[in-house]
């Protein structure tokens, strides 16, 4: 029998023959005990011993770890049953009383007990908590080669050569050494009448069964996990099954197929399997319910002895002549693929589900592929074809097999596919819209499919390719053990060829720019054209790895999720407390496959790489944003910044001085380092300070320093460098102070004053020098006068020859007085985008053309700017009647018929009755008869860039054949709609974007006193609604809101442009200046912006004596409230106009009646005073306006019968 | 066997003239090819040629020797070659005379029925083009046709009919894609992933094939998409005149300036439909907006 390609072997030690192993339930290790006397203690994940253990006398066959208690215990060929302590790494204490070989030893599940077989014939139980032997199991007349407790009842089953298997049931021993107070009438009475007790008066143990069907001896026996099952291995080559009641126990079938003996058998701890090993070399799993052989594998040399299972991972270890391997039966990584926001996976069911991470669901199940390959064979994986909606899904068994079925569009359940395609191969890939590829590995040839399964195109891969990769479209990725080829499979022909090692998996970047190859312990990341960009070492297995959007890969290994950026650097972002395989990152989710094959979604922190990234990329306002927004000043962060050349970003995250003082002197920040060394005041750190601002030559800090220091000789040198003649005389007189007189004299000399020279040495009695110095500066007088001190005379004095006395050098430059001409501390980028964040802020409040603060203004114009719920919408008449009119509406297009059909613009045509369609379809004279019809549209040039805006947007032009011109196709804001009676043209600038941008920048000018501007803008707006659709009946009351407001702005600006550039200085020209502003406050605006206006009005009323008008501007600003700046002048202003409420000039403006301003004369048109209203936007007018065109809009024409602008059509959605 | 099918010599060449790839053609190795295969490679360099402006050169080199052998073949690329230099009466005499003599030869079908059709003889063009024996490039220039006559419905039985006889080929796939852009709904994704293909494989990546993919985008409305695509693809090819008029369209759905662009399409070719089509709206508008007017100026 081959081996099987599923076993997957994960870990191997060589040692001497394993005879047990026992896996820890929670960590990653084994413990092996040899035949030659050593307990061994691996990591089987890193692949390390970690301990060894040696002081059995002989070999040692049994071997446990506890459960819970950091304990294992081992039983050898010494008799002695051994407890040890991992921790403390020694031998706790011996059980004594085995009278041979033990051969196995078994902690119990919850008890304090230890079970040991024993070629004594004997089973014993130990307390390993009293250290004493609580029972002996006698009745089996051969060696007993092992024993086992079962997992949950209170039974044992045992092997023996004696060729039984029994079953010993315990709960009498249970009853014995649980707490005496447990026990009943019943219990006592049980005990006291022992009716069960075998031929020696034993009821702590007795057979329930003896299970006789072996032929030979038999070497293992095991429990099911959960079901009444017993499995058996003996020296007759047979593994056995058994089944139990609660009153018999009968065989159920023989499992043949070893051909030595077998030497130990389990049950699988979740699958229907049982595994069994043999000394025929081989590890053999069969179906529990068929008792069929599943697989096999053979080992060439070495005779198998043990297996065992770990508790709760899909691990095996079998223990073998020279040592230990272990491994699992199949792969675990789930088969996945990943189109946009879409997973699909393959469960362990083996049914296709789809996993949406938007929205964080699971689909049902869409498809089942029970029949894929063989039972107990998982699909190895998944490709899929969005544009056909189809999956490609390998399998390993049958020597590679690949199936290609379309998904249903609805997922209904786990259906079998209908109309499946396959066929043999190794690996299968799409590899284009149509195409897939197959390769074979035997064969070595990959065929290129189409999607009927024929063969368009054979490709002969490189020798040795061991598996292929879609290689980015039309491209295919060859992988060999040593190297990875990209080939163009269009034009034949090998592209290029990377030489990595096991590349095992090819994980492609969002933008297909890049590609990761992980092989077991390495990841490179290479270019779309194969050209490598940076490779990394793992020592633990990497398992998989997805790309964030920015370009990041994460990656996950047995035990970690970590990161690496396009330049290699890495780290780690989390641990993992199981194997998991990613398959997407958004945000601070990443979303992975469990081995259950279950979509996860865990949480990460991606602060860290983002950072990296963005300082990779100088990315200074992302990283400004992190820093910011999240707490990453760990120290390896700064280390990192360090050594990446960055002190001076780190510089803005350390918050330790010394730290600080460091990262300042290294990027020359002297500022911050002087800072930090006053706050430290180490004289260390002021000499190292010192030092490098001479370096910068910034004598002043470099005084500073010194001063600090004390440091007078160096300092007066530095003010003889300097040329400061001042401080130098000032050191003197300190040295004078200290009696210091080497500093006086250097000093002195310094600043070549000779008297306080010679002074000094008469001080320290150094006539002789005193009167040298006098008489080399020619100075006799004092020369005579120290003589006659003396008491000598010249004449008994030699002197030597005397030159030109000494000079001092004098600066030429007066250094002194500012720093030399430092080099600017440049600031990097990012701090300048620090700095930069506070200038703007800055900015903003100086662009402000008003001078007063308006620190609401901001936040009031960030709120929805349509907020006015309580404009008066007045005087605006499309109400209901829309409805009335539609067929009125609609204006016959001509259209021809004929050979050529009628394009889709004259479709749109035909179809909307909105101007704007009507437009996009170029049919402009039917736009503007709607227009006229519905808003009394007139005067259309200014319409005409709207007009022409839309138009230009609905083609575009596909290029076709060569030498033709371009295929024109129409954009549709319907795209999913195919029938041409409902296809509409998309119109550019929608409802969202006037009231997101446009709005907003109206609004801008207002604030920034920008009245012409804004009223373009607003008056853009208007034109652009006009010629508009909306996409629901809220939106157009939102869009009606929004041409009142554009009404009110445009008002009041063009009231406000009126009164500036009239004289003051005239009465006229004041009393209508009086008025305008007046008017200014009567439209309704933002109520931070009416602010503006009432100021304005207020101030330019006051200062003209118009108390009253004042007063009622000031006290309807304290009724808007606002910033306490504003309002405190409006009180102030209050409280001076109150003494003399009267208006100097009388003014046309009653603040108490109700008015609206004639948008053209702007004067005010009282309630019930007759008036026309403009038909589009509703601005009021005298009646004299009537017929002519709106002031507002431009366009429309003032009192036209208009039947209201339409903006949208209920049916067309 | 057909030499433009999967398996034959002339796929690489003829795929690279279809996805816009011109100088690719015209470097492409010719030696290599059987002796028959050599006139319709030519023909495709040649074509290319045009493709790429140079059709004074082309005329003067088919003059010297529309005698001979592929005397049918070559004269008709002359008639495409002076109707691209702008000679369309010497064109259209050229194509009439072909159009009747050898109205069996493939390339005077495709060729002659591009002339035809470019001069607006397009009932000519298609009934010369019906001739084809199973030419896909004169399926493509039928489905063309139609397209421009807004004949959906006929360009749709055409393109059906093809992927009966050749589902993969390049052409059938553009053709389908050009009707998918026109029928819309979930053709335009399809259309999209044709072009997409194209684009993003190096070895067929072309102006063409990023356009296509670009204005599938539009389609589907997905704005910025379309714009990375465009703005990459001008980068790379400032002056591709199908660029630059798909960026003006999408500047000005995305409420961004087109004028610059507008200029530099307005130099490049001022005779593009797109500018042409504009003048004639912006004039129509003055017309139309004239016969309105307040009733008190």
């Amino acid at each position: 029998m081959q081996s099987s390609p599923n076993m997957l072997t994960k870990f191997e030690s060589k040692s001497s023959r394993a005879k047990g192993i026992a896996f820890h339930p929670k960590r990653p290790w084994i413990l092996v005990s040899l035949h030659s006397s050593t307990i061994q203690l691996w990591d089987y994940r890193m692949g390390t011993l970690i301990d060894r253990f040696e002081e059995h006398d002989g070999p040692v066959r049994g071997i446990d770890f506890h459960k819970t208690q950091p304990l294992f215990v081992s039983g050898g060929d010494d008799y002695k049953i051994k407890v040890w302590s991992y921790q403390t790494r020694r031998c706790l204490f011996t059980l004594n009383g085995h009278l041979d070989y033990v051969r196995t030893v078994f902690f119990h599940h919850e008890l304090p007990w230890i079970l040991s077989a024993s070629d004594d014939q004997t089973i014993r139980i130990w307390n390993w908590q009293n250290r004493s032997l609580i029972c002996t199991m006698t009745g089996h007349n051969h060696y007993v080669m092992s024993a086992q407790f079962h997992p949950k009842e209170d039974l044992i089953a045992s092997a023996s050569l004696d060729q039984s298997v029994r079953i010993w049931d315990i709960s009498g021993l249970r009853k014995k050494h649980s707490a005496p107070t447990s026990m009943t009438f019943e219990d006592q009475m049980s005990r006291a009448n022992p009716n069960q007790a075998d031929m020696f008066g034993n009821t702590d143990a007795v057979v329930k069964f003896v299970l006789e069907g072996h032929d030979r001896g038999v070497n293992w026996v095991a429990f099911h996990p959960t079901l009444p099952l017993i499995v058996s291995a003996g020296d007759d080559r047979l593994i056995k099954l058994w089944r139990m009641s609660d009153t018999k126990a009968w065989e159920v079938d023989t499992c043949r197929g070893h051909f030595q003996n077998a030497s130990a058998c389990l049950f699988h701890p979740h699958q229907d399997l049982i595994l069994s090993v043999g000394e025929d070399k081989t590890i053999r799993v069969w179906d529990l319910n068929k008792r069929t052989s599943v697989q096999s594998f053979k080992r060439d040399l070495d005779r198998f002895w043990v297996i065992a299972a770990h508790p709760e991972i899909n691990l095996f270890a079998a223990g073998h002549d020279t040592g230990v391997m272990v491994f699992k039966l199949e792969r675990e990584r789930p088969a996945s693929a990943i189109y946009q926001n879409q997973l699909f996976y393959i469960t362990k069911e083996k049914h296709v589900k789809s996993y949406d991470f938007a929205k964080n669901i699971e689909s049902p199940s869409m498809l089942s592929l029970r029949k894929l390959g063989s039972p107990w064979v998982p699909p190895r994986t998944l490709s899929y074809n969005p544009a056909e909606r189809a999956i490609l899904v390998t399998s390993p068994a049958d020597n590679g097999t690949y199936e290609l079925i379309h998904l249903p569009r609805d997922a209904t359940g786990a259906v079998e596919p209908t109309d499946s395609k396959r066929g043999q191969g190794t690996s299968a890939v799409f590899v284009a819209r149509n195409r897939f590829a197959v390769f074979n590995q035997s064969s070595q040839q990959v065929d290129i499919k189409d999607l009927s399964n024929s063969t368009t195109k054979t490709i002969k891969p490189p020798v040795g390719t061991t598996d292929i990769f879609f290689g980015g479209t039309g491209c295919l990725l060859f992988i060999t053990p040593t190297s990875v080829a990209l080939f163009d499979i269009q034009q034949k022909k090998q592209l290029a060829e990377l030489a990595v090692s096991g590349v095992k998996y090819v994980v492609w970047s969002n933008d297909g720019l890049y590609a990761a190859l992980l092989s077991k312990h390495n990841v490179t990341i290479v270019t779309k054209t194969l050209e490598q960009v940076s490779s990394l070492h793992e020592t633990i297995r990497i398992k998989s790895a997805t790309w964030d959007d920015a370009g990041v890969l994460l990656y996950s290994t047995l035990n970690h999720v970590k990161y690496s950026l396009l330049n290699g650097d890495n780290g780690i972002i989390r641990t993992l407390d199981q194997t998991v395989y990613l398959v997407r990152v958004k945000g601070r989710n990443v979303y992975c496959l469990d081995r259950n094959a279950k979509p996860r979604i865990l949480e990460i922190d991606p602060t860290e790489y983002r950072f990296k990234l963005a300082l990779v990329k100088r990315n200074y306002d992302e990283m400004l944003q992190i820093i910011k927004n999240s707490s990453l000043v760990g120290q390896s962060i700064i280390s990192y910044l360090q050594k990446k050349g960055y002190p001076e970003i780190a510089l803005q995250f350390v918050q330790d001085p010394q730290t600080r003082f460091e990262l300042a002197l290294e990027c020359g920040n002297l500022d911050v380092a002087i800072e930090m060394a006053k706050e430290l005041d180490r004289p260390k750190l002021w000499d190292r300070l010192s030092t490098e601002a001479l370096a910068h030559g910034n004598h002043q800090t470099v005084e500073m320093t010194y001063q600090k220091q004390r440091n007078f000789e160096k300092l007066s040198f530095l003010y003889l460098g300097t040329g400061d003649q001042e401080k130098l005389s000032r050191m003197a007189k300190i040295a004078e102070h200290r009696g210091d007189f080497i500093s006086r004299f250097q000093n002195a000399i310094y600043r070549g004053d000779v008297e306080d020279r010679i002074q000094m040495f008469k001080e320290v009695d150094q006539y002789p020098l005193a009167y040298l110095t006098a008489k080399s500066h020619g100075l006799t007088e004092e020369a005579e006068s120290i003589l006659e001190a003396c008491g000598l005379t010249e004449e008994q004095i030699s002197l030597c020859t005397v030159d030109e006395p000494l000079q001092v050098p004098r600066p030429i430059v007066p250094t002194f007085k500012s720093n030399w001409p430092v080099k600017a501390a440049a600031h990097s980028s990012f701090e300048k985008a620090l700095l930069g964040e506070v200038g703007a802020a800055g900015e903003d409040a100086a662009a402000n053309g008003y001078d007063i603060e308006e620190e609401e203004e901001e936040a009031a114009a960030v709120h929805d700017a349509l907020e006015e719920e309580d404009e008066d919408v007045a005087g605006w008449d499309m109400g209901e009647e829309i409805n009335v009119e539609e067929d009125v509406d609609f204006v016959n297009v001509d259209s021809v018929e004929g050979g050529a059909g009628s394009s889709e613009a004259d479709l749109w045509a035909r179809n909307s009755p909105l101007a704007a369609d009507h437009v996009a379809a170029g049919s402009f004279d039917t736009a503007m008869q709607l227009l006229n019809r519905q808003v009394g549209a007139v005067h259309f040039a200014p319409l005409k860039p709207r007009f022409l805006e839309v138009y230009k947007a609905t083609k575009t032009y596909l290029p076709a054949t060569v030498s033709l011109p371009p295929l024109v196709n129409y954009v549709r804001r319907t795209v999913e709609e195919t029938d041409s009676r409902k296809v509409l043209p998309i119109i550019p600038r929608d409802l969202e974007t006037i009231a997101n941008d446009d709005l907003q920048r109206g609004y801008a000018a207002m604030r920034a006193n920008k009245l012409e501007e804004g009223v373009e803008i607003f008056r853009g707006i208007l034109h652009t609604l006009l010629v508009n659709t909306v996409s629901s009946e809220a939106e157009v009351e939102q869009a009606k809101k929004i041409i009142a407001t554009a009404r009110e702005y445009i008002l009041a600006m063009s009231i406000e442009l009126e009164r500036r550039p009239l004289p003051v200085d005239t009465p006229e020209g004041l009393k209508r200046s009086l008025e305008l502003s007046a008017y200014f406050t009567m439209p309704k605006l933002e109520v931070a912006h009416r602010q503006l206006a009432l100021i304005s009005a207020m101030k330019f009323a006051f200062t003209n004596r118009n108390y009253s008008s004042a007063l009622s501007f000031a006290n309807r600003m304290l009724a808007n409230g606002g910033s306490a700046k504003l309002l405190d002048q409006a009180r102030k202003i209050k409280a001076q106009c109150e003494r003399n409420p009267q208006d100097a000039i009388d003014i046309e403006f009653d603040q108490f009646a109700e008015f609206d301003i004639c948008a053209a004369s702007h004067t005010p048109i009282y309630t019930g005073s007759p008036s026309v209203t403009d038909p589009f936007t509703g601005a009021k007018y005298h009646e004299q306006y009537k017929g002519t065109v709106c002031h507002v809009s431009q366009v429309t024409e003032i009192g036209a019968p208009a039947s209201g602008l339409r903006l949208f059509v209920p049916s067309q959605n | 066997m057909d030499p433009f099918s999967a398996e034959g010599e002339l796929i690489n060449i003829h795929n690279a003239f279809h996805q816009g790839q011109y100088t690719s053609v015209i470097d492409f190795d010719t030696a290599a090819l059987s002796p028959e295969n050599q006139l319709p490679a030519r023909i495709l360099k040649l074509r290319a040629q045009i493709a790429l402006g140079q059709a004074e050169e082309v005329v003067t080199e088919t003059d010297a020797e529309s005698e001979g052998d592929g005397e049918a073949d070559l004269a008709a690329v002359k008639a495409l070659a002076q109707h691209a230099a702008g000679d369309n009466d010497a064109a259209l005499s050229t194509a009439h005379d072909l159009a009747e003599n050898y109205p069996d030869n493939a390339s005077v079908q495709v060729l002659c029925g591009t002339v035809l059709h470019a001069l607006g003889n397009s009932e000519e063009a298609l009934a010369l083009l019906s001739r084809h024996q199973g030419n896909l490039e004169a399926v493509a220039l039928i489905v063309q046709i139609h397209l421009q006559q807004n004949r959906t419905d006929l360009a749709i039985k055409e393109v059906q009919a093809a992927k009966r006889w050749a589902q993969d080929s390049l052409l059938v796939n553009l053709a389908d894609s050009w009707l998918g852009m026109r029928v819309g709904g979930e053709k335009y994704q399809s259309a999209f992933y044709v072009y997409e293909e194209l684009a993003s494989a190096p070895s067929t990546s072309a102006p063409l094939s990023i356009v296509g993919q670009a204005v599938a985008e539009i389609h589907l409305g997905r704005l910025p998409e379309a714009e990375a695509a465009l703005s990459a693809a001008l980068a790379q090819y400032p002056d591709d005149v199908q660029i630059i008029a798909n960026t003006i369209v999408l500047n000005v759905l995305a409420g961004k300036p087109s004028d610059e662009l507008e200029a530099r399409l307005k130099q490049v070719q001022p005779s593009h439909p797109l500018l042409v089509d504009l003048e004639e709206k912006s004039a129509f508008f003055d017309t139309a907006a004239a016969k309105y007017a307040p009733k008190v100026a």
